[in-house]
């Protein structure tokens, strides 16, 4: 095992395949416990802006991460019941490497299809919405192995209107 | 577009306010020529909020927007006055600006390339030889909205020569704007951009009825009581007992609110809370308003002004018909002026928390708005009920004052509405 600055591609390309496994499979508890206890999850509306002092879709510190899928398992949302289907490609992984506290800067561009699945004439499901997005990732080598310390998804859309978004991008 | 006499009086009869059961027709979600009436007769009628002084806040600046199905764009001259114009070439029609927002003090019309200053005047046309001598540049400017004008910094547009002033459409509920802002020791507030945006299949009066309604929450946000019950904020019987608190308000001109208590303490209202955590805040706030006043400021509010704004704690929120079964909501974070920035950090994060595509509980309301959207193509019975609470409704200072889970705001719409859509 090498160091976070030694992180190669193949191996920052498994864990990115695997995170998106968690995700397609709703396995949200075994996806939040590859955040570090620092860890943040960022869906800006506006990459450009500080997020603390704007608004974004998601911001979260690893407690509302957390609040965000004890509300997906464990209480009776509507949005996401029937629950998403999605189906996630990532592609043009790159691994910059960052001496700094272990860390390493992973990006890679992520195409999510997502529906919702219902009855005839439901509107808002059974129609395939697709997100391409920009990710960034910041790794950290762990005694629990690689953990992410920052997951940012950038929207191609981020500033135009949405419908439920809330099935975990 | 013209809406022909027939279905004029057609649209009279999609509301029955009866006293017992008052009552509206399902095709007032549906029918896409209900929708275009509405552009015409309510949209482009009626004064329509177009945005925030604070948006525009230095000369040049500019917006497009559009009001019904017509675009436009505010603008701030290097008078400092705000314009508002018809997004339209005097000369074949092209729009002068494709920008949702910027900065210049001129729109070039790509197509043949005349200009205009950021009030409207024509300054520039190409190829002038092509025109008499004599044409007088001055009438073809870009043209203005009938009216614009703003109270607090809320900025509207009236897209009819005739009609009340801004001040008459906003009377009913004036008071309950200036509370509102009296969060801030200023009475300001700055919008922080960009927006959340979201959009759903459905009608934009889902968004409209829901927004002050105060019966739906136990069950549309149960799972949202549960994540504050997971944090030890408050336990899902708490914010039970505090659901039936406080009253629903039907006002004159199609407004409404929803309301919890006002309270200087610091258990029972946030604004209470934040003055004894923040002692600079509670000074700034006791130098500027008298005890009762804190009292009628600290007592939360959902606030709509007929027909497309709302004014929440956290948000001002713009309704945008697309289709009748299509609506755009646009959600501006505001900063409260005045109050240490620690208290605007923790209002976007817990705005953030709750609203958004990505909420805890903003999704669930637009499920359910999907959800009266495919049901009332149904016609078996064809009406939906709005008579909760007409038993119990009282009429105070020409208010109908409801039980906070009552319909009395969603019935001052479809009054309103009606006398818009089906009266002269
Ligand atoms: S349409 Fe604008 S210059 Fe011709
Ligand atoms: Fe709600």
């Amino acid at each position: 095992m090498g160091t976070a600055a030694t992180l190669g591609a193949e191996e920052a390309e498994r864990f990115l395949f695997a995170e998106a496994r968690l995700l397609d499979e709703r396995r949200f508890d075994e996806w939040e416990a590859l955040f570090t206890d620092d860890g943040v999850y960022l869906v800006p509306i506006d990459p450009a802006k500080e997020p603390s002092r704007s608004i974004s879709i998601i911001y979260d510190d690893r407690r509302r991460l957390g609040e965000r899928v004890f509300r997906q398992m464990k209480t009776p949302v509507l949005d996401q019941n029937p629950p998403s289907r999605t189906i996630r490609f990532v592609s043009n992984v790159e691994v910059a490497p960052d001496a700094a506290d272990g860390i390493a800067t992973v990006r890679c561009h992520q195409l999510i299809a997502e529906m919702r699945p219902g009855g005839p004439g439901q509107a808002g499901l059974n129609a395939p919405r697709w997100f391409a997005a920009r990710c960034e990732y910041r790794l950290r080598r762990t005694d629990g192995g690689l953990k992410i310390a920052a997951k940012k998804v950038v929207f191609l859309n981020s500033d135009l209107p949405h419908y439920n978004l809330s099935f975990i991008p | 577009m013209a809406v022909g006499e027939r279905a004029v009086g057609r649209f009279r009869e999609l509301v029955d306010d009866d006293p017992r059961e008052f009552r509206i027709h399902g095709a007032v979600y549906t029918d896409p020529e209900v929708f275009v009436a509405e552009m015409a007769r309510i949209f482009e009628r009626s004064w329509v909020y177009v945005g925030h002084d604070s948006e525009l806040p230095a000369a040049g600046d500019y917006k497009t927007v559009v009001v019904g199905t017509q675009p436009l764009i505010l603008t701030r001259h290097e008078d400092g006055e705000i314009y508002c114009l018809y997004n339209r070439c005097r000369h074949r029609g092209a729009v002068v600006c494709r920008q949702e927002r910027g900065h210049s003090n001129f729109f070039r019309c790509r197509y043949h390339n005349w200009v205009y200053a950021n009030n409207g005047d024509l300054i520039g046309m190409s190829q002038s030889t092509g025109y008499p001598d004599d044409f007088d540049r001055s009438g073809y400017g870009l043209v203005r909205a009938p009216a614009l004008a703003a109270y607090r910094g809320l900025l509207f547009v009236r897209l009819a020569e005739q009609g009340p002033s801004l001040a008459e459409h906003l009377a009913p509920a004036r008071r309950y704007i200036d509370w509102w802002l009296g969060r801030s020791p200023v009475e300001e507030v700055e919008l922080v951009l960009p927006p959340h945006r979201y959009e759903y299949p459905g009608n934009w009066k889902l968004q409209v009825e829901n927004g002050y309604d105060g019966y739906h929450g136990n069950y549309v946000h149960l799972s949202w009581q549960r994540v504050l019950q997971l944090s030890r904020e408050s336990t899902v019987e708490e914010i039970q007992r505090y659901r039936q608190s406080g009253a629903a308000r039907g006002l004159a001109n199609g407004h409404g609110l929803l309301e919890r208590p006002g309270s200087l303490n610091p258990n029972a209202s946030w604004t209470a809370r934040m003055m004894q955590r923040y002692p600079e805040y509670a000074e700034a706030m006791r130098g500027r308003f008298s005890e009762e006043q804190l009292v009628a400021i600290s007592a939360r509010r959902n606030i709509f002004i007929f027909p497309n704004l709302y004014l929440f704690d956290t948000h001002i929120r713009v309704i945008m018909p697309k289709a009748a079964d299509r609506t755009e909501v646009q959600l501006y974070v505001y900063a409260l002026k005045g109050v240490p920035e620690v208290i605007n950090e923790g209002r976007f994060r817990g705005h953030e928390r709750f609203y958004g595509p990505a909420g805890f509980g903003a999704p669930d309301d637009i499920e359910v708005f999907t959800e009266v959207q495919t049901g009332v193509h149904a016609t078996g019975h064809g009406w939906n009920l709005l008579n909760r609470g007409q038993h119990r409704e009282r009429i105070e200072e020409g208010e109908w004052v409801g039980h906070t889970t009552d319909e009395a705001p969603q019935r001052s719409l479809y009054r309103h509405w009606r006398r818009m859509m089906a009266e002269a």
